[in-house]
């Protein structure tokens, strides 16, 4: 986390500006070879890069430009049809409310999970300290059991007959909730999964930003209660300036987490009632694995990379513009 | 100063070994396995289908007649199979014999992934085949599958509970059976948790069943391809059914989800429900809970609004087909041979099967239950043979969502029959 920290630099102090010296000096003909290493050395990783992370790249855009059913599958035929799987799904009225309702899925989603990581964060700069460990322990915890299982927690608690939440509901007199099913529309699908993927979500949110607060010296804070800062003023002078690099990087990562989620919408419904909670992750479940159709959604996996791009570019932006992770 | 020399040489070499690893990575090992994979064949059943003491013997059999061949028999679960299955069929070397679901097997028969078996239809039996399964292992007049073994649906009912609410004889009708329903609450409708019948919001199998017995269908062939008529009277009529015995049993089980979650027979052998409609595999599940409840069931036809007939059933099971990949396909149709026979046939009749290859049934009617199912199979029939079948199936189903949303009044019954019949044929039509 340090390496996004804000640290001041003076512009001229930047070190080894050799690689582009001029090679004309006799004295630095023997510096060939010390130019070249930094290079070389890189070469592992970046052929690991490639293959890695490339290669399946490459593949998925020549997937998605072919027909690539079970059959072309086994006989290993190569049918290349040009821009037809994307055409396809670009006309297909049922692909843009998907896309639209997982944009606004991903927004409310990250946009939760920042507010409520954050409470959480400032709260444990001002806790006493039993009471934070308790809080980070429970943290923890929720953030260490593995995702499927807390689906199934989830599940069971909103269970239509045996759900404890419905039972609760019951006891404290609210009588209707017997029997009420919390997946009957897109949008209570969508809340409690939404719920649920903020329970994983929050505790690294929070501890990240907890690191940040934890960054800026008391002494800042003293300064400003001695000015006669109120606590938001506290916050917006001292606390916010800090922790703002973090959190650009926080809402990267959790817009790219949550856009490509796919495991807990799958487990609740399968993107159901009536397909009113699919988003474009499990699109691409149901055209590749379950209908065979490998081309068209490796069409949608390469829609959804364009979408994340856009939604994510001013970040990525900044990310290759700034020196020393330097975001604002 | 030669060090960095070295040094690049050593990541060349590095880079070259890498991405010698990847070039190199697949010759290797299907060469590999090729050579070492002579004389073994590969064989893939299901979980819970044929019994242990079965394929024992018949892999017994098979070894000692081809000297020097190894059966290498495994057991795969059902869970994510359609997967594991597209997998293994692009694999060079994939299983020499598989059990594919009958609904699956037109989609893999049409992908020609599977070895046409049309000439050798009469030495697995041919003239015995059961004719529900027997369609969705042919594609376009070849035979691709061999009918492996099938299980229907029936209603299975608490004895002792019909006894005590004066019902003598089980229902032959859908009247009938709504007055054993009326009968049954009124005398066991003052515990709350009582149902007198079990039947889940999505529990398509028995769906089909009102449909078919009110002269509907899933859908019809149209030149090559299918037309979806779920929209069509006969098919309404049976939706309708279906919620006519939901509200009259007065049962809780979720209108969301199907019969698998929760597990209608856990639910059944928690003694509370009179009666469910399932395969009577299920009741030895029941029975795990309360293990005196196998002597209390018994079991009936699903009733038929014309009194007298019992409704058509789906008739769920397995086929047996041999990828087109496989190595040894000789060897695997020997395999088939045995498997199909008689003999064979008979012990999975005994397991509570209705056999494929085998129209002697006499071991499925000794067991009370088995004998039902038994008779109900003859009038089974199986959902529309279109390869895309499967994936309406492992997707979203339109007939699950047409239930939910008709049964929860959501949406109207011309409204929710129109939209599943949409979204259906956006999956098989054309």
């Amino acid at each position: 986390m340090t390496a996004t920290k804000v640290v001041p630099m003076p512009a001229g102090a930047t070190p080894p500006a050799s690689a582009r010296a001029t090679p004309e000096k006799p004295r630095r003909r023997t510096g060939i070879g010390e130019r070249m290493m930094p290079y070389l050395l890189l070469l592992p990783a970046l052929v690991a890069v490639l293959v890695l992370l490339g290669w399946p790249t490459i593949q998925m855009l020549g997937i998605s430009l072919r027909k690539l059913d079970l059959h072309e599958l086994v006989t290993g035929k190569a049918v290349w049809i040009g821009f037809d799987n994307y055409t396809e799904e670009l006309t297909d009225p049922e692909f843009w409310s998907v896309a639209v309702r997982t944009v606004v899925f991903t927004a409310l989603l990250v946009a939760a999970t920042l507010l409520v990581a954050l409470v959480i964060a400032v709260l444990m700069r001002h806790l006493n300290p039993v009471v934070r460990i308790i809080l980070q322990i429970s943290l923890v915890l929720a953030w260490a059991v593995p995702v499927i299982a807390t689906t199934t927690v989830f599940q069971w608690i909103f269970d239509q007959q045996y759900g404890i939440l419905n039972k609760t509901l019951d006891r404290l007199g609210f009588h209707s909730f017997i029997g009420y099913s919390w997946f009957s529309t897109g949008a209570s699908t969508l809340a409690v999964i939404g719920l649920l993927v903020l329970w994983q979500a929050v505790p690294f949110v929070a501890f990240t930003l907890y690191a940040g607060l934890l960054g800026v010296p008391r002494e800042q804070y003293e300064a400003a209660g001695i000015d006669g800062a109120g606590p938001w003023q506290t916050f917006r002078a001292v606390s916010w300036p800090a922790i703002r690099p973090i959190l650009t990087m926080v809402t990267f990562l959790s817009v790219l987490w949550d856009f490509n989620m796919f495991g807990q919408v799958w487990a609740i419904r399968q993107g159901g009632p009536d397909g009113a909670s699919t988003t474009l992750a499990i699109l691409q479940y149901l055209k590749g694995i379950a209908g065979s159709h490998f081309g068209s959604a490796a069409a949608i996996a390469t829609i959804m990379l364009v979408l994340l791009l856009l939604v994510t570019g001013r970040y990525v932006q900044l990310l290759v513009r700034s020196k020393d992770g330097e975001l604002a | 100063m030669k060090r960095w020399l070295k040094l690049a040489a050593g990541a060349a070499a590095l880079t070259l070994a890498t991405a010698g690893c990847a070039g190199s990575g697949g010759g290797d090992t299907a060469t590999g396995s090729g050579g070492s994979d002579g004389g073994t064949l590969t064989v893939w059943l299901m979980d819970g289908s044929a019994p242990d003491s079965l394929t024992g013997a018949l892999n017994k059999e098979f070894e000692a007649a081809h000297a020097g061949v190894k059966v290498n028999y495994q057991i795969q679960p059902w869970n994510g199979i359609q997967q594991k299955l597209t997998t293994a069929l692009a694999s060079d070397t994939p299983p020499d014999v598989i059990e594919v679901g009958n609904t699956q097997t037109p989609a893999f028969a049409s992908d020609e992934v599977l070895t046409d078996l049309s000439a050798d239809v009469n030495s697995f039996n041919g003239s015995q085949w059961l004719t529900g399964l027997k369609a969705s292992g042919e594609f376009e007049g070849k035979t691709y599958g061999v009918p492996f073994y099938a299980a229907n649906r029936e209603v299975l009912y608490r004895k002792d509970m019909f006894e005590q609410a004066g019902i003598t004889a089980p229902p032959t009708s859908d009247a009938e059976w709504l007055d054993d329903i009326a009968k049954l609450k009124a005398k066991f409708g003052s515990d709350k948790d009582f149902q007198a019948l079990y039947l889940p919001g999505q529990y398509w199998y028995t769906l089909l069943s009102f449909i078919w017995d009110n002269g509907g269908d899933v859908a019809k062939a149209e030149g090559k391809g299918f037309k979806s008529t779920l929209d069509s009277a006969g098919s309404k009529a049976g939706l309708e059914f279906y919620k006519q015995l939901v509200d009259a049993s007065g049962t809780t089980a979720p209108k969301d989800n199907d019969e698998a979650t929760p597990q209608q027979a856990g639910i059944y052998g928690g003694g509370k429900v009179a009666m469910f409609i399932g395969t009577p595999g299920e009741v030895a599940t029941a029975a795990k809970t309360d293990p005196s409840i196998a002597d209390k069931t018994g079991a009936f036809p699903i009733p038929s609004k014309t009194a007298g007939q019992t409704a058509p059933v789906f008739l769920g099971g397995s086929n047996l087909v041999i990828p087109l990949n496989s190595k040894h396909a000789d060897l695997a149709k020997e395999y088939l041979k045995l498997l199909t026979s008689t003999k064979y046939m008979s012990q999975m009749a005994a397991a509570g099967y209705v056999p494929g290859t085998s129209t002697d049934t006499s071991a499925l009617d000794k067991d009370p239950l088995g004998g039902v199912m038994a008779k109900a199979s003859k009038n089974g029939r199986a959902v529309p043979t279109s390869p895309k079948w499967g994936e309406v199936e492992s997707g979203q189903n339109p007939l699950k969502d047409m239930l939910t949303a008709y049964l929860t009044g959501k949406k109207s019954i011309d409204q929710a029959t129109a939209d599943a019949n949409a979204a259906l044929d956006k999956i098989i039509g054309g």
